[in-house]
């Protein structure tokens, strides 16, 4: 039988289950026996259970999961050695572009205008930036006449705010971003988990008309009137063209 | 393409490591003890583990990544909260036992006492001393055993038992009530 002062130093590790088969046999039989020791692994016991039934149950949040997975794809970027020695994103952007025109067989026509492919590589970097500094609005409201009147005098352009979160697109805020060394007005939505970005500039002059996908994330084009639109999500292709339609409903009639 | 490749290397490093996003989430959560830097430390944790991705050889994702989010969030911490990393330092060098860890023991007692909000044990365990703090989430909220907690925490497997001991001692008198403990 082993003394109180062999069995105390072990019986962290005895209600750790970390003893061997046979010093775990020789600590139970003492602990059955024992009117010091018994209640002393007990209370540990004990106190072990209250820890667990107190503590809350951390999860990682969901925008955390999407934040991460943005994040994952901006740093492949970084390092794959094709894009090593260009500008980041850019470059990265501006190569899927490309992959998307070749891949698809020449139906996207994208790749022949080069200053659309700088827009949309700027738009892309933009957006995955908006993700990743936990910057997404310089100015946070659902509220299209807080949004609309806060571009007033920031930029060119006045980006009809509305709030479409009846369609299931609730208007979160706006930002200002530069780029092209422009101050560009940007309308953030979500949909569920999903942040879509939508920049606002002078319209292209060619209606694209197309969402290019590739990593998961989408860009979608859409001129109306003089206005051009570019909305960019991690949400599937078939919920920005859902977007598109929502929005071009609420802010043309 | 290079591409091609790069997403074949993040999905499966997004089949290896995400399933222990929560995992890594929670250990932050209770060193950082806030949600937001939680949220900011395992971000940068993920990353630098796709970064190092390559040096990940089969194994346990699950520690591999823990280990990562510790020291991301002791390294945050140390910038940003400098304050909340200090008390078991005097720890270091010393053997189990010596002056260092009797110095933490009484740090700890103090601390915990000095607090009169302290009625919950889940509060206690989060104004324990970091070094102590990770042992008892580790193991009894993560259920790691011994040699997998060594594993995360960078400590021998000594070290990490009379940690534990040590943390289980002040939770007991602060939350008990009652002076129980032997070994300090």
């Amino acid at each position: 039988m082993m003394r109180c002062d062999e069995v105390r130093p072990h019986l962290d590790a005895y209600i750790d289950g970390e003893l061997a088969e046979v010093e775990r046999t020789l600590l139970r039989d003492h602990l059955a026996g024992c009117p010091e020791c018994g209640p002393e692994a007990a209370a540990l016991e004990r106190l072990r259970n209250d820890i667990r039934l107190s503590a809350p149950i951390y999860r990682a949040p969901e925008a955390l999961r999407s934040r991460i997975r943005f994040a994952l794809r901006a740093e492949g970027a970084a390092s794959a050695p094709a894009a090593r020695a260009a500008p980041g994103w850019l470059a990265y952007a501006a190569s899927i572009l490309v992959a998307v025109a070749v891949g698809s067989g020449g139906t996207l026509l994208v790749t022949g205008e080069r200053q659309e492919d700088t827009i949309a590589g700027e738009l892309i970097d933009s957006h995955l930036r908006s993700l990743l500094a936990s910057h997404l609005t310089d100015v946070a409201s659902s509220d299209q006449h807080t949004v609309k009147p806060w571009f007033a005098g920031r930029s060119d352009v006045a980006p009809p705010a509305v709030d479409l979160a009846g369609e299931g697109f609730p208007l979160v805020g706006g930002r200002l971003d530069v780029i092209g060394g422009k101050p560009v007005p940007a309308l953030v939505y979500r949909r569920r988990e999903h942040v879509i970005n939508v920049f606002v500039l002078p319209a292209s002059r060619v209606d694209l008309g197309f969402t290019l996908s590739r990593h998961g994330y989408s860009l979608r084009h859409w001129n109306e009137g003089d206005l051009g639109f570019w909305a960019a999500s991690d949400a599937a292709p078939s919920e920005l063209a859902e977007f598109e339609r929502v929005f071009r409903a609420a802010t043309s009639g | 393409m290079a591409w091609i490749a790069e997403r074949r290397r993040r999905s499966r490093f997004e089949s290896v490591v995400l399933p222990h996003l929560d995992a890594g989430y929670a250990l932050a959560r209770w060193l950082t003890r806030n949600d937001a830097d939680a949220a900011d430390v395992v971000q940068e944790a993920v990353l630098r583990a796709y970064r190092y991705f390559d040096t990940y050889r089969e194994g346990d994702a699950k520690s591999w990544l823990l280990r990562i989010v510790r020291r991301t969030s002791y390294s945050w911490l140390e910038r940003n909260r400098p304050a909340d990393v200090v008390p078991l330092d005097a720890e270091a060098g010393h053997e189990e036992g010596g002056t260092g860890a009797l110095l933490a023991a009484g740090n700890t007692e103090a601390l915990l006492q000095s607090r009169s909000d302290l009625r919950r044990l889940d509060v206690l365990v989060e104004a324990l001393p970091a070094p102590l703090r990770e042992v008892i989430v580790l193991r009894e909220l993560h259920e790691l055993g011994y040699r997998e907690i060594a594993e995360v925490t960078g400590v021998p497997i000594g070290t990490v038992m009379s940690r534990l001991h040590r943390a289980r001692s002040a939770l007991r008198r602060a939350w008990l009530g009652k002076d129980t403990d032997d070994a300090v």
